[in-house]
């Protein structure tokens, strides 16, 4: 999994040079355009803050839109990270290295980007404190812990610390790499702290192997629940579309989905830029699009199953709710649910060809298409089962966003690449003590001198290697 | 022993250890607080807490210091506190709602001095405590900011002119005193219609004063044919009560007509239906467009508004037997016939001819004396048209010296608006009485505003025998006097009416403690008589066919004017709360606009929405733009955009009047709609309220603020239940057995031998109800749609005003609203069957959807059964909302209120920008009319009906201090007490001697829990809304079915049990 003539000092180079360089022209354009972003998003929530959420089109029926269709897509992107890291740590699988760094910092500006959702779309944002079960001298006045918003704060609070543990302790080694090469004394500092003393000692090595299975056992569970719970918030309400036992193992699978083609979109565009196509290969890409279609497919069958149900069920509201609200194109919405379907269902099916999973132009396009049918599968559910629910008296108008509601979200990607670009210019973006590990197993370099090696026999092998201890 | 120097008792000389202890204990309050042991905080076991602790502390401390820094504002108490008056303790005065002739007795709420609350006068025989929109909403008006504060001079004219106050009312007086007697010519007073005794004998007892009254939306029809057909000159009252059929031919008696107060009350009586004898009146309605006393019609016909005349006429000749081609009339006429002494034919028609034969079919029927009362003629409008059309004449040829103006508004509301300003230009000295800037007012020279009716005494016939009276509950605001004061003095007679008024009903009624009594009760009514067949006199019927066989026929398009129940002749206009009460029938607020029918929708603007695709039905519903057609009467052209409903006459359209007002009368009005009196034209004796027109597509949008876009329940039963009295009758469970199979299906206990929804419904414990369980029931049947329910609970609850551009995004705020559903025939839309009106509020469900989402539990049920909000732990993530099957949770989206403590959040103008009546309702002098019961909230809340909590309380403490249980009606809601139809019934379920808990058991057929099957277990029952028609509507087979194995299962399982 790892091109070229590589030996572990050509690995360090090769890594840490993204970071020890001056940034290029590309990283500072990218950088100012996520800036410009955030501060748009800042602007938008500023006003939200101030003037109230009337600034957005929410109405009386429709509590929820754009804030709640955005928080889940972006939970559900943060599910990539993880699952790289800990499931396929904990299974063992050795090509997560390539991408696992980049997947998990993705997973926690994700899941920051998630939470500045429910925050904000509080009416009295000011008063979000009342959520956390606090001692306070209002007596018996607490939490309540029947509602799913109180899970969510839970499961998203303890996604992100986990993740955030998981993410920095990988970084220990490599940042004590960047310390030991840095040459100016504020690098020399940054990374000292940053690396808190690592020395590469055994007992620091085995401590370190340790924690990392450790946080992969927390977090496995975790990467299920966090999205199990945000269904919640619909699968236990009242609402027609909202109330459907099938949503939890749905979301999980969808925000895998989701989570993947964004690790696509964005390790396309870093390996270009950063120049590193020798450790994130087309292996990295095609087994990552085979997951998309696995999962997309998944997807495909709890939206048939959802449709079955409704009539299965013979609960009319439920009925109307998915064939009238969702199905029937002519309706007001109907479109937003064929452009999910042909997102998220249809047109993943392409990568059952190996020539196209293995296309990069493809690769990305689709990666963007399945974001796309991803955040519009949220605003299926939330939007398309809300506006016309059990009092047709209520039903609402047609609703679309205000220029604060694209704001805030606009400012979620500003936060998003924000991150991820001081991420990629303060961090090695490839998890360097990692791929070390694999070098030898799966090193191109070292592959091709096998077939020499297993040419020989076993005698003159064992003759050379016997009294040495590798390379 | 201690060395203390100084010491306050020998318990601290001493120093003992009781003494220490108690002293360290001195104000302690335990706080409820688990698991910590009695050492306190500081000495916890667990000090982790602690760090908790504090930066729960820190984060609060730091919120606050931060950003909400609330306004200080300073509380001055009573230096010396007034007698009879306590703080926080509501006073109630009796006085009267007088508009234009309209005439509603009343009792006033006045809190800490300040009048915040109308409720109906129960003493009153007539209106039974009944009220209307406009009666509700008067209150606002006192404080309008916009009301005249001080007597105006006006110099100058056009743009030049200027208005100045005149200090003094001596001063004033002085001025027009002077001024008309240099004027000369005759003096006029025009009004619109008087109802007070003593006004009349001040106008009367004014040397040389002509009196003319004009209204606005004129009756002179009816009193001309009453005329000639020798019952004089009056309006006799209507008894819809003693009705078992009821013909209207076009008069919207529920909502406009006469007194649709006194209406509604007769009309509900006949209307609510006995179980055990189903029966109930039965009411046709024949008219043009589809009014709110036509959508609860049984029966409707439609017709253009030209054919009125031939209507009746064709229904007096049915009488007779004759035969007739327009359908319903037959029907009718032998309905009418069987019915003698017991039906009721009404016309809102302004045509002299066919008010006569209106009567002459009254005559048939045997209404006279019966229910129609001649013996208490009615003074609600008195205006004739040709006396101001002799008016006008006379100020065109200059023979009007001087004009004073009361009520009437014709600058505004008659048929040619441009020539009585022209002739009003020709009269020298114009005075003006009204309280506000009107259309009138701006023309004249001299105003003397007079008060507001919550400011002043006084009395109003409403009719003959009864008097109600009017006593001030508010010292006067603004620099403002009454009109007959002005009269008075001008007249020479230097008294204030106050004083006048006082003398003559003292002389009256012989004595001052009598005149006391009458003002304490509000209203002196006659002992009753018995009604009065009158004289009639068929001496004008040929003549009146006659001129309706010679009527000119129309062919093309017509328009016909009518009047909203909230802004009716444009009186309302200014009120916040009545321009964003929604229309019964159109769901609009804030606008006026063209109704027409589905067919020509589709022959006008090429839209249809019969056969059409759904894509283009869903685009004329879903998005507030709705095309503008040009209206073209005449010279006069006016631009409105439609709304299609059902119901409507194929060839007209129907215009509300009252809109399109003048810049000057403040923010509310400016703006709003347009004026269509111009479509109105005098024939030379009436004015008629209706035209050809050449309607045009004006191929552009406007957008059209409706709180609710969709017209049909969609058949779900389960929302809403209306059914036929014939399949009552015939399937008298019909609407039970759905309860029944919900009962046999989901209700069965684990062994299978007892049914109980509530309890084996649900994996969730009981709610523990040991004491009182509020609940309510509406009756679907009485209810009108009227809204009068929905501005008594703005009133009662400050419930904000959010203006036309936030109902546009769907933010209206109305606790109580009431939807309406169309029911047409499935086969041809355009075809009304019924129109279904369901006052939809917080249904306080047993086993809401909203508490258990909450995540910090601000919405939670009390021990009473009540869903509570409290709005201080609310944070707003809208959940509550959204889960509420019934939506009737509204969220604050913006500072509508001002309550907020961000400064400056309400001036953005990209988003969201509030129209100016939210400022108005804003400012200082509108917020006097604020509730000081009902917490205003701020933005960021989501608040919703509370069952008027603050009247349970104030209730249960009363009856706790006269020590004694709570009696029935002792708590009423405010949208209970305002409903003229007594369609809402409200009190504890847990007495079975309440009316609630009777009202349950005897309608039981007709009961109903809306989404009952969701389990959410509501207090809020309602009564199926029963059409009195012959159709047979087969009930549903499966609940049927299912309801009818269960009782046949009971039986035998009874049977059986029997023989063991």
């Amino acid at each position: 999994m790892v091109d070229g003539s590589k030996d572990y000092h050509q690995v360090t180079e090769d890594i840490c040079r993204p970071v020890e360089a001056t940034p290029s022209r590309l990283w500072w354009i990218g950088f100012l355009i996520s800036v410009a972003l955030l501060i748009f998003g800042i602007v938008s929530v500023t006003m939200e803050v101030m003037y109230g959420t009337g600034q957005w089109n929410l109405n009386k029926t429709i509590g929820w839109g754009w804030d709640i269709t955005n928080f889940v897509w972006w939970v559900g992107i943060g599910h990539a990270g993880t699952l790289i890291s800990a499931i396929l740590l904990l299974f063992r699988q050795g090509w997560r290295t390539g991408v696992n760094r980049a997947a998990e910092a993705m997973t926690i500006f994700a899941v920051m980007c998630a939470g500045q959702f429910p925050i904000w779309h509080m009416g009295r944002v000011w008063n979000a404190f009342f959520v956390l079960p606090y001692p306070n001298t209002r007596g018996p006045l607490w939490v309540n812990f029947n509602s799913p918003l109180l899970w969510d704060v839970f499961a998203i609070s303890t996604y992100f610390t986990v993740s955030l543990l998981f993410w920095y302790s990988g970084l220990l080694p490599d940042l004590a790499t960047l310390r030991d090469r840095a040459k100016q004394k504020w690098r020399k500092h940054f990374y000292g702290v940053a690396a808190f003393g690592w020395t590469g000692s055994t007992k620091h090595w085995q401590r370190h192997e340790a924690l990392s299975l450790v946080l992969a056992g927390l977090s496995t569970p975790l990467v299920l629940s966090v999205h199990t719970i945000v269904s919640f918030d619909f699968a236990t309400s009242i609402v027609p579309g909202w109330h459907t036992t099938i949503f939890p193992p749905y979301f999980v699978a969808g925000a895998i989905f989701s989570g993947f083609a964004m690790v696509q979109t964005l390790l396309v565009v870093t390996r270009k830029v950063l120049g590193l196509e020798e450790y994130i290969t087309l292996e990295h890409i095609e087994v990552m699009n085979k997951v998309i279609v696995l999962t997309g497919s998944i997807v495909g069958i709890a939206y048939l199953t959802e449709l079955f149900m409704a009539w299965y069920s013979a609960v009319s509201y439920e009925e109307f709710a998915f064939f009238q609200n969702r199905l029937n194109l002519n309706s007001p919405y109907g479109w937003s649910y064929w452009l999910m379907m042909g997102c998220n269902v249809l047109s993943p099916q392409i990568f059952w060809f190996r020539k196209m999973r293995r296309n990069l132009f493809v690769t990305f396009f689709m990666s963007i298409l399945v974001n796309i049918g991803m955040w519009f599968e949220r605003f299926v559910i939330i939007v398309t089962s809300v506006y016309r629910d059990y009092l047709p008296s209520s039903w609402s108008t047609y609703y679309s966003p205000t220029i604060w509601e694209v704001g805030f979200y606009m400012g979620t990607f500003g936060l998003f690449f924000t991150c991820y670009f001081l991420f990629s210019k303060f961090f090695p973006v490839i998890a360097l003590a990692e791929i070390k590990h694999i070098l030898k197993k799966n090193g191109r370099s070292f592959k091709d001198h096998m077939d020499e090696l297993e040419g020989e026999s076993t005698d003159e092998f064992s003759g050379r290697h016997g009294h040495d201890h590798g390379a | 022993m201690s060395q203390k120097k100084y010491w306050q008792s020998f318990g601290e000389v001493n120093d003992s250890e009781n003494f220490q202890k108690k002293q360290q204990d001195e104000f302690r309050e335990e706080l409820p607080f688990e698991g910590f042991d009695d050492k306190g905080l500081i000495d916890a076991k667990a000090p982790r807490r602690d760090f908790l602790k504090y930066l729960g502390f820190s984060t609060a401390a730091a919120t606050l210091a931060a950003s909400c820094k609330v306004p200080v504002r300073k509380v001055i108490p009573y230096a010396n506190k007034p007698e009879n008056l306590m703080p926080g303790v509501a006073k109630y005065y009796a006085t009267t709602y007088v508009q234009d002739g309209d005439v509603v007795p009343v009792v006033a709420k006045v809190r800490d001095g300040r009048p915040i609350k109308i409720e109906g006068n129960e003493l009153c025989s007539f209106t039974g405590g009944g009220t209307s929109a406009r009666t509700q909403a008067s209150v606002l008006d006192l404080y309008d900011s916009h009301r005249l504060r001080f007597p105006i001079h006006k110099t100058g004219s056009g743009k030049e002119a200027k208005y100045e106050e005149v200090p003094t009312f001596e001063q004033f007086d002085k001025l027009v005193g002077e001024a008309i007697k240099n004027a000369g010519g005759t003096t006029v007073l025009l009004t619109s219609t008087i109802v007070s005794p003593s006004t009349k004998e001040i106008i009367a007892a004014f040397p040389g004063l002509k009196h003319v009254q004009a209204d606005a939306v004129s009756y002179s029809g009816m009193l001309l044919a009453n005329e000639a057909c020798g019952f004089g000159r009056k309006l006799p009252s209507y008894d819809f009560g003693a009705a078992k059929v009821i013909v209207s031919l076009g008069a919207d008696f529920l909502g406009t007509w006469l007194s649709p107060v006194e209406n509604a009350k007769g009309y509900a009586t006949g209307r609510k239906i006995d179980e055990k004898n189903p029966s109930m009146s039965k009411h046709y309605q024949f008219e043009s467009y589809l009014s709110l006393t036509g959508a609860s019609a049984d029966e409707r016909f439609t017709h253009r508004p030209s054919e009125e005349g031939a209507v009746a006429l064709e229904l007096l000749n049915a009488l007779t037997g004759e035969a007739s081609t327009r359908p319903g009339i037959k029907k009718v006429a032998e309905d009418l016939k069987a019915n003698n002494g017991a039906a009721l034919v009404v016309s809102g028609s302004n045509d002299k001819n066919v008010q006569v034969i209106v009567n002459a079919i009254n005559n048939a029927i045997g209404a006279y004396g019966k229910t129609i009362d001649w013996s208490k003629p009615v003074n609600y409008r008195q205006g004739i048209d040709s006396d101001f059309a002799q008016l006008l004449s006379d100020m065109e040829a200059g023979t009007v010296g001087s004009l004073l103006v009361y009520g009437a508004n014709p600058a505004y509301t008659s048929t040619d608006a441009a020539r009585f300003t022209a002739a009003l230009g020709k009269v020298k000295v114009k005075v003006s009485f009204s309280e506000r800037m009107d259309e009138t007012t701006e023309l004249c020279d001299f105003i003397l505003p007079n008060h507001h009716y919550l400011e002043s005494w006084g009395d109003a016939e409403p009719k003959a025998g009864a008097v109600s009276f009017l006593q001030p509950t508010i010292y006067p605001l603004f620099k403002t006097r009454p009109y007959q004061t002005s009269l008075l003095y001008w007249a020479g007679n230097n008294t204030d009416y106050d004083v006048y008024f006082k003398n003559y009903w003292v002389a009256k009624l012989g004595g001052e403690d009598a005149f006391n009594k009458v003002l304490q009760d509000g209203i002196k009514e006659d002992a009753a008589v018995a009604a009065s067949a009158g004289s009639y006199s068929a001496a004008a019927v040929a003549e009146a066919v006659a001129a309706i066989g010679a009527a000119k026929k129309s062919t093309g398009t017509e328009v016909v004017l009518y009047q909203k129940t909230s802004i009716g002749t444009g009186t309302g206009a200014t009120n916040p709360w009545l321009q964003e009460l929604p229309d019964a029938i159109s769901k609009a607020t804030w606008d006026n606009y063209a109704l027409i029918g589905l067919g020509m929708a589709k022959t006008l603007l090429g839209l249809d929405l019969v056969n059409g695709s759904e894509k283009e039905s869903n685009n004329y519903e879903y998005f507030p733009q709705k095309p503008v057609i040009k209206l073209t009467v005449g010279k006069n052209e006016v631009e409105l955009p439609v709304l299609v409903i059902p119901g409507m006459d194929a060839n007209t359209i129907a215009v509300a009047v009252g809109y399109g007002r003048s810049i000057n009368l403040g923010r509310t009005a400016a703006g709003v709609g347009k004026n269509v009196y111009p479509f109105s034209s005098y024939n030379g004796s009436t004015v008629i309220y209706h035209a050809d027109v050449t309607a045009a597509d004006a191929k552009k949008k406007e957008k059209i603020a409706q709180t609710q876009i969709h017209n049909s329940y969609e058949e779900r039963i389960e929302v809403v239940r209306e059914t036929t009295l014939a399949t009552l009758k015939k399937y008298p469970t019909v609407i039970p057995d759905y309860r029944t199979h919900l009962e046999s299906t989901f209700g069965k206990s684990k062994d299978g031998t007892t049914t109980d929804f509530r309890k084996e419904g649900t994996l969730y414990p009981q709610h523990d109800q040991p004491g009182i369980k509020w609940g309510m029931n509406i009756d679907m049947n009485a209810c009108y749609g009227c809204g009068a329910c929905v501005v008594a609970c703005h009133a009662e609850n400050n419930v904000p005003v959010v203006g036309k551009s936030e109902v546009l995004r769907y933010h209206d705020m109305h606790w109580l609203r009431i939807d309406r559903y169309f029911v047409s025939d499935e086969k041809d839309p355009n075809q009304l069957k019924g129109v279904v009106f369901q006052p939809m509020l917080c249904q306080h469900c047993d086993n809401a959807p909203c508490e258990n989402v909450c995540p910090v539990a601000a919405t939670n049920h009390s021990s009473e059964g009540i869903n509570q909000m409290t709005y201080n732990r609310c944070i707003g993530t809208r959940y509550c909302a959204n889960n509420c099957p019934f939506k009737v949770r509204r969220f604050n989206w913006a500072d509508y209120t001002g309550a907020d403590s961000f400064p400056n959040n309400q001036d953005q103008e990209l988003v969201g920008k509030l129209d100016p009546v939210v400022f108005q309702m804003n400012d200082d002098l509108t917020r006097m009319v604020l509730n000081p019961d009902v917490t205003v909230r701020s933005r960021g809340v989501i608040e919703k009906c509370s069952f008027c909590f603050q009247r349970l309380q104030a209730a249960k403490l009363e009856a706790k201090k006269q020590d004694r249980p709570l009696k029935d009606g002792d708590a009423k809601t405010a949208c209970q007490s305002a409903c003229a139809a007594n369609a809402i019934v409200f009190g504890n379920v847990h007495d079975s001697s309440s009316a609630i808990a009777k009202t349950r058991k005897e309608n039981a057929n007709r009961g109903f829990y809306v989404l009952e099957q969701l389990h959410v277990l509501p207090n809020v029952s309602y009564l199926a809304k029963v059409r009195n028609t012959d159709e047979l509507i087969e009930p549903d087979t499966h609940n049927a079915a299912v309801a009818a194995e269960e009782k046949a299962g009971s039986t035998e399982k009874k049977a059986e049990e029997a023989h063991h």
